[in-house]
């Protein structure tokens, strides 16, 4: 049987947790350890800078519509033979642009139920393409539940690239994507464009969706989208740009904590990321809940 | 009143969600020192009319015409409660510099002189110790000065409330009767309420709306026209000074 998930599991013979210590330099000389430890943290700037958005404006529903709807063009271009990415990102943000409009009221305001919908649709079409596709086909199980390990030095160019482009547009536009996550009706009535920035908005989240889809796969990166922000918020920061920060630095302790915990445990990367986060969200949820204690 | 002089003109406005209109062939008027309530039912399309006013909604029919239109981001508009996030994260001085948007423009970030105008209007509203608390901590009248406070530092030509009396203590009433006679003096401001008691001492015009606009003017607002309005009768209780648009009323407490 193929391996779904790829486990950090070398060298194969037993050897106890000190040796394996003195061995991190080792491990952190494999190149596809650098990789993987690069597109962590890329993707731990997205999900906390992205995330902050997508949890404030509740916009998690949406953001998983998106993430299986661009299953659909994964495996569209893995039955073209091309890179499945493309046809991920060219779908995002296509569900992402079509989420904004109905957003607005087009079709008669029905968005919920469309993002059910599409989220269905996107996963049946690219299960259909990758039936149709000859021979078998493991790489499409990782981008279901991610595999970081397999992330080439090119990759982590080009995810560098695409961090880069959505930090840009977000600094530009800053003040006004705050005004409209925080109060749109009032943005609108000083003039801001609000529809083109709900939509700038959703399509940031749909080329963030390609960049997590690397690390824990669709099913999954929902939780590098709402955990980091979540747990951010637990800390009862005072402004939005401290909560963005304390997601990114959260988001970065859950991937790379997430897989060094996948190496010693022996389990696969994403779900090692998703639990890690969890139990970082438990014990802040502790710690709040017992410092908020009445005394005595 | 000539329409000369006329700021706002909404000429025979309907307007509605689904298919059924919630508002009926509505004029109104609003000039350079009016300081109008738009009393009425709940659901009977208040806010509806205000959403309209604001280019927030496109009516089915009629035209609402600024005379003089407000310049960008000139517009002052206090929501209800309801419609944003209490627990989003933000500073209090944060929230009110988001006042500043509309003037600073796209591209821009807020400057010394947005940072400076924000700092003075906290200053006013008696809000400037809880400056860096997060909005969540703030009080209902606080959080109320906060809302008008933002709405203000944008210097606006026209300021618009919507049910600003909800939830206000002592200390914000009086911020607020102070500021709005002050304000008043230059700018029209526009209050939509299902209370007018709250701010009975200021208003000098009152319009009416449920579906249709009934009564709209300054001169005395009578039973028979509020009970046409609310399709019941209604008594015309104020518990402040009764003022000229509110008629003469025996003293009741509810």
């Amino acid at each position: 049987m193929p391996t779904v998930c790829p486990t950090v599991s070398f060298p194969s013979t037993p050897i106890t947790t000190i040796e394996r210590m003195s061995d991190l330099s080792l491990l952190f000389s494999y190149e596809f350890v650098q990789n993987a430890i690069a597109a962590g943290l890329l993707a731990s700037v997205l999900s906390g800078v992205v995330g902050t958005f997508v949890v404030v404006k509740r916009l998690v529903f949406i953001a998983g519509g998106i993430s299986h709807a661009a299953f659909a063009g994964l495996g569209i271009c893995y039955y073209l033979g091309m890179n499945p990415l493309i046809g991920a990102f060219v779908v995002a943000v296509l569900a992402a642009l079509l989420l904004a409009w109905l957003g607005e009221g087009g079709a008669g305001r029905s968005q919920d139920a469309f993002i059910g919908i599409l989220w269905a649709a996107g996963m049946a079409v690219g299960i259909v393409f990758i039936h149709l596709t000859p021979g078998y086909a493991p790489n499409l199980m990782a981008y279901l539940f991610g595999d970081i390990l397999t992330v080439t030095r090119t990759d982590v160019y080009l995810l560098a690239v695409l961090v880069g482009a959505v930090l840009l547009v977000m600094a530009l536009f800053y003040k006004e994507l705050v005004a409209v996550s925080f109060d749109e009706t009032f943005a609108q009535v000083q003039g801001t464009p609000v529809r083109f920035f709900v939509a700038l908005l959703l399509v940031l989240v749909a080329l963030s969706v390609i960049l997590l889809i690397q690390v824990v796969g669709i099913v999954l990166l929902i939780a590098l989208f709402t955990l980091p922000p979540v747990i951010a918020l637990m800390l009862a920061l005072r402004s939005f740009a401290t909560v963005l920060l304390a997601a990114v630095l959260l988001a970065m302790l859950m991937t790379t904590g997430g897989l060094a915990g996948s190496y010693w445990l022996d389990l696969p990367s994403g779900p090692s990321i998703v639990l890690f986060g969890i139990a970082i969200g438990a014990v802040v949820r502790g710690v709040v809940w017992l410092r908020q204690r009445p005394r005595g | 009143m000539t329409a000369a002089d006329c700021l706002l003109e909404v000429e025979g406005v309907t307007f509605g969600y689904d298919r059924e209109a919630v508002l009926r062939d509505v004029n109104l008027r609003i000039h350079p020192r009016d300081f109008l309530a738009i009393i009425g039912p709940n659901g009977g399309g208040k806010t509806t009319l205000l959403r309209v006013i604001l280019g927030l909604e496109q009516p089915w029919r009629g035209t609402v015409r600024w005379h003089r239109p407000p310049g960008a981001g000139r517009v002052g508009y206090v929501p209800q409660f309801s419609t944003f996030d209490r627990n989003f994260p933000l500073a209090l001085e944060d929230a009110v510099l988001m006042g500043r948007i509309g003037r600073r423009g796209l591209l821009r970030r807020y400057n010394r002189e947005d940072r400076k105008a924000v700092a003075a209007m906290l200053e006013r509203l008696k809000l400037t110790s809880m400056a860096r608390a997060p909005i969540a901590d703030l009080s209902g009248g606080q959080m109320q000065r906060a809302l008008i406070g933002r709405a203000l530092v944008a210097e606006p030509d026209i300021l618009f409330l919507d049910e600003p009396t909800s939830s206000v203590d002592a200390e914000t009433r009086t911020v607020f009767t102070e500021l709005l006679t002050e304000l008043n003096r230059r700018i029209p401001i526009v209050v939509v309420t299902h209370d007018v008691t709250g701010v009975a001492a200021q208003v000098k015009q009152i319009a009416c709306v449920n579906r249709k606009l009934y009564y709209h003017g300054d001169g005395q607002l009578t039973n028979e026209q509020l009970a046409e309005a609310y399709g019941c009768p209604v008594e015309l209780i104020a518990h402040g000074v009764p003022h000229r648009v509110l008629s003469e009323h025996p003293h009741h407490h509810h």
